[in-house]
């Protein structure tokens, strides 16, 4: 029996951090994929890349600070972090991060990057 | 007749923030709220500062600081028990979200 090769999984995040669960639910569904060591990628565009910017304060919101949770990908060893520049530059973001190892990505390699996998989540 | 108008989502991922520019007229008080606090970056705010007195238009503070937005100074930031008292200084309040 050969053995099974592993789907290839790509979640895409689309919306903004705290007016909606969709960036938490694509957090943890990674997060879940890594700790069984499946080969994983997050896509960030839209409102997605707001997830991204440094120094929010959802505390001030009373919300729980989700994002510090994405310091977690090294160790779930989540290596492929793409980022659509358009989606930044419609929205005068720097790519100035509160996480590294992140690739920046123009729309239509973002696209092809996305065509490579498998299965697609979208949140 | 002056209207109170709550805007509450991201221009960039809606059409509510363009819609409610559509209606204003000069008297009305515009507040950004949660997810609205990104339209201080969107080039539609223009729009609404041509339409409306500068002190008319004010963000919710707390709710821009959360998601590391930064104010523009001809914005005014405001608490949310100061937007309860501008519900009474408005005839009547349109939230769009």
């Amino acid at each position: 029996m050969t053995e099974k090769q592993n789907k290839t999984v790509a979640i895409i995040n689309s919306q903004a951090p705290f007016s909606s669960p969709g960036g938490k639910d694509a957090l943890d569904t990674a997060l879940i994929f890594g700790s069984y060591e499946q080969n994983i990628a997050l896509f960030f565009m839209g409102d997605g890349v707001y997830q991204l910017i440094d120094k929010q304060n959802p505390e001030l919101i009373n919300q729980k600070n989700y994002l510090k949770t994405f310091s977690a990908f090294e160790f779930y060893d989540i290596e492929q972090v793409y980022v659509c520049a358009q989606s930044l530059k419609d929205r005068g973001l720097t790519d100035k991060f509160h996480i590294e190892n992140t690739t920046l990505l123009e729309p239509a390699q973002f696209a092809q990057t996305l065509a490579g996998f498998q299965v697609i989540f979208r949140f | 007749m002056s209207i109170l108008h709550l805007v509450r989502s991201s221009q960039f991922n809606s059409s509510d923030f363009l819609q409610c520019i559509g209606v204003l007229t000069p008297g009305d008080q515009l507040v950004l709220l949660d997810d609205a606090c990104y339209n201080l970056h969107h080039p539609l705010l223009i729009a609404a500062q041509e339409k409306l007195f500068p002190q008319k238009i004010a963000v919710v503070t707390s709710h821009a600081q959360a998601r590391a937005v930064t104010l523009p100074e001809t914005i005014t930031g405001i608490s949310m028990t100061e937007l309860v008292h501008l519900t009474f200084n408005n005839d009547s309040v349109v939230t769009w979200q």
